[in-house]
């Protein structure tokens, strides 16, 4: 087999994982060294689906031993299976980063022969990165549960960053889909590794995992509630959701005809970013439901469920509220509040700003003044928001008609 | 009113406004191309002065903070704008009150800010989009065009990451090249040029990115609309795996 079809194949097992940002690492230039990371990270092209490609993600084989039933990697599939070598992964890495093709590596594997052998397949590589081709760009790798505690502090020193996939979000399903596998041994070496990277630095090692959504029945409030604690217990930076696409027909799975629930995904993430920057709780976004609306983001149901505390005065409101009116971001109230030291701001301003109105105009006075329509009730607002935009009226041309006939067009 | 016409350089730039504290008058209309002259336009030709430039520059960095000094610098970058009346208005408020220079609401103020982090913008798309290619003597190569000047910025950036390589990056609009050469880069002007041979290794790679590029993509999510409005067509020029 030929490097070309090796890379397709285990570039084609990897794509399902969605975490691929090298954002979040500190630059870290030193001198004789290949690559310097990014804080904000960086896309180096986007795909058709219009994903952001930022790191060279592969997986190191597909070959496995395991046979979950949502995976398309498992045993019991027939399908071609591949390895790389390490330096030929190690060659690849360095290559494309040279050509500023990508900000770094991104390695997940399948279990070949067992979990050591394979963890210590995956150091291979990085050492031969790190040391041969002195490499120090964005490393993220994935973890093996089950892999030792020796292997996984070897893993940690090499790598920017790891992960290790949690895959389902309660035991009950993974015990239904992935019977080798339990949330506890999932869980092994994303402690292992706080717990080394805490004895060395005061922060821990950053790390990630993946959930899938739509698989199985967990409501929105199980899963962001899972999320929740992760990040308390400081043992991730980030959770990323995915949306389950079918890939095997098991009777334990939703239909191989299932569209991918992309709109909770992305309501998933959104409620995910008020929980790491916004400063609400899980219980908060989620009071009396246990889904994510679909129509409208979480901090827009959370705002039209508690109209008691708005409208707010935008000049006077101090920054943690500013924050948690819809429509205003992050970005957003760092402007007003930057902008209103001077003078306090007026509609046109906040306009001016690149804040959009839209949404904000119903929870905040201006001047205080009120901008949104005469009624002020939560019904009323989501109607007028979710209303088609009116099209102006379509003036036909006197030779239009023509045209059908001409090319046949009828 | 007058016109004041410039030769577009910094020096330039600098030399307008040097004639305008040294004869007092309050400059409205610059332009640097004789094309733009209107026809009822009184237009006073300003020399390009580099002792008097400099002698406006130093006060500038004396009297600005770094960041300022450092946004001057960028909107002059952006080259194919109009940026010279909030140039000058600019640097004619800093000189007058430094606090001032941080009121967004200020129209000129504004005007700075939003040419700025449009600059940024765009610099921060080349960041991902540059691709170099591997030359015969292992020199890595690359061929850009875009709406703003981003050399001196990119050769800073690339620096940091491929510190021990040899590149050129090569603005083939503006005729202008970064330069990294032993430890020491420069930007010089490049008049002509042969296309150069790539190393043998080159295709090898570019095919193997290229396979890469099509076998990530998950065609459930294909969303051709939403790739172009990350990628533009107008990036993908040079890009290995569009072509």
């Amino acid at each position: 087999m030929d490097i070309y079809e090796k890379l397709a194949i285990l570039s084609d097992s990897a794509k399902y994982d969605v975490s691929c940002s090298s954002s979040g690492a500190e630059s870290n230039f030193q001198k004789g060294m290949i690559g310097c990371n990014h804080q904000s990270g960086i896309c180096h092209t986007f795909t058709e689906d219009g994903r952001c490609v930022s790191l060279l993600k592969v997986l190191f084989t597909n070959f496995c031993i395991y046979d979950c039933s949502y995976c398309v990697n498992r045993a019991s599939n027939d399908l071609k299976r591949a390895a790389f070598s390490p330096r030929e992964l190690a060659e690849l890495t360095i290559n494309f980063y040279k050509r500023n093709y990508i900000e770094g590596l991104f390695l997940s594997s399948g279990i070949i022969e067992n979990e050591d052998k394979t963890m210590q397949l995956l150091i291979r590589a990085l050492e031969i990165l790190r040391f041969e081709y002195h490499f120090n760009g964005y490393v993220h790798l994935k973890l093996i549960p089950g892999a030792s505690e020796r292997l996984i502090e070897k893993a940690c020193s090499l790598a920017t960053r790891v992960s290790s996939n949690l895959e389902l979000p309660s035991s009950k399903s993974l015990m239904l889909l992935a019977p080798n596998k339990t949330q506890k041994a999932l869980m092994q070496p994303l402690k292992l590794a706080r717990d080394i990277t805490l004895e060395k630095s005061s922060t821990p090692i950053p790390m990630s995992t993946q959930l899938i959504i739509g698989a199985t029945p967990e409501s929105d409030f199980d899963i962001l509630k899972l999320s929740s604690n992760l990040y308390q217990k400081a043992l991730l930076k980030r959770v990323y959701y995915s949306a389950y696409i079918p890939a095997n027909d098991d009777k334990n799975l939703p239909a191989l005809s299932t569209v991918p629930p992309t709109a909770r995904e992305h309501r998933l993430y959104q409620a995910d970013w008020l929980l790491r920057f916004y400063g609400f709780s899980y219980g908060e976004i989620l009071q009396r439901r246990k889904n994510l609306d679909l129509d409208f983001d979480p901090k827009m149901i959370w705002a039209l469920d508690h109209m008691e505390l708005f409208p707010v005065e935008v000049n006077h409101v101090d920054k943690e509220f500013l924050i948690r009116v819809p429509g205003i971001g992050i970005r957003g109230a760092h402007k007003i509040l930057k902008a209103r030291r001077f003078q306090p701001l007026n509609f046109e301003g906040l306009k001016k700003l690149g804040i959009s109105l839209k949404r904000a105009k119903y929870f905040i006075t201006i001047g205080g003044k009120f901008f949104g329509e005469k009624h002020y009730y939560p019904d009323q607002i989501k109607r007028t928001l979710l209303k088609p935009v009116k099209r102006g009226f379509h003036q036909p041309s006197l030779f239009e008609s023509y045209y059908p006939a001409m090319n046949g067009e009828l | 009113m007058s016109t004041y016409l410039y030769d577009g350089s910094f020096e330039g730039f600098l030399s307008v406004v040097y004639y305008s504290y040294r004869y007092k008058v309050n400059v409205t209309k610059i332009i640097k191309n004789p094309k733009d002259i209107d026809l009822l336009d009184e237009v006073v030709e300003i020399q390009t002065n580099s002792a008097r430039a400099q002698k406006v520059y130093m006060r500038i960095v004396q009297k600005f903070q770094k960041r300022y000094v450092e946004k001057i610098l960028q909107v002059f970058l952006c080259d194919t704008r109009d940026f010279e009346k909030a140039l000058y208005a600019y640097i004619v408020l800093g000189f007058r009150d430094q606090r001032v220079l941080e009121n967004i609401n200020h129209p000129t103020i504004y005007a700075i800010e939003k040419l700025v982090s449009e600059y940024f913008r765009h610099l921060h798309k080349m960041y991902g989009f540059i691709r170099f290619v591997e030359l015969e003597d292992g020199l890595l190569y690359a061929k850009l065009e875009g709406k703003f000047n981003l050399l001196p910025y990119l050769g800073k950036h690339f620096v940091k990451r491929l510190d021990g390589y040899d590149f050129i990056l090569h603005d083939t609009q503006r005729a202008l090249a970064y330069v990294q050469n032993k430890e020491e880069g420069s930007i010089h002007m490049i008049s002509d040029f042969e296309e150069p041979t790539y190393a043998p290794s080159e295709a090898k790679f570019q095919k193997l990115w290229k396979t890469f590029f099509r076998s990530v993509l998950v065609q459930e999510r294909k969303n051709l609309k939403l790739q172009q409005s990350w990628v533009p067509l107008h990036y993908r020029k040079y890009m290995t795996e569009f072509r």
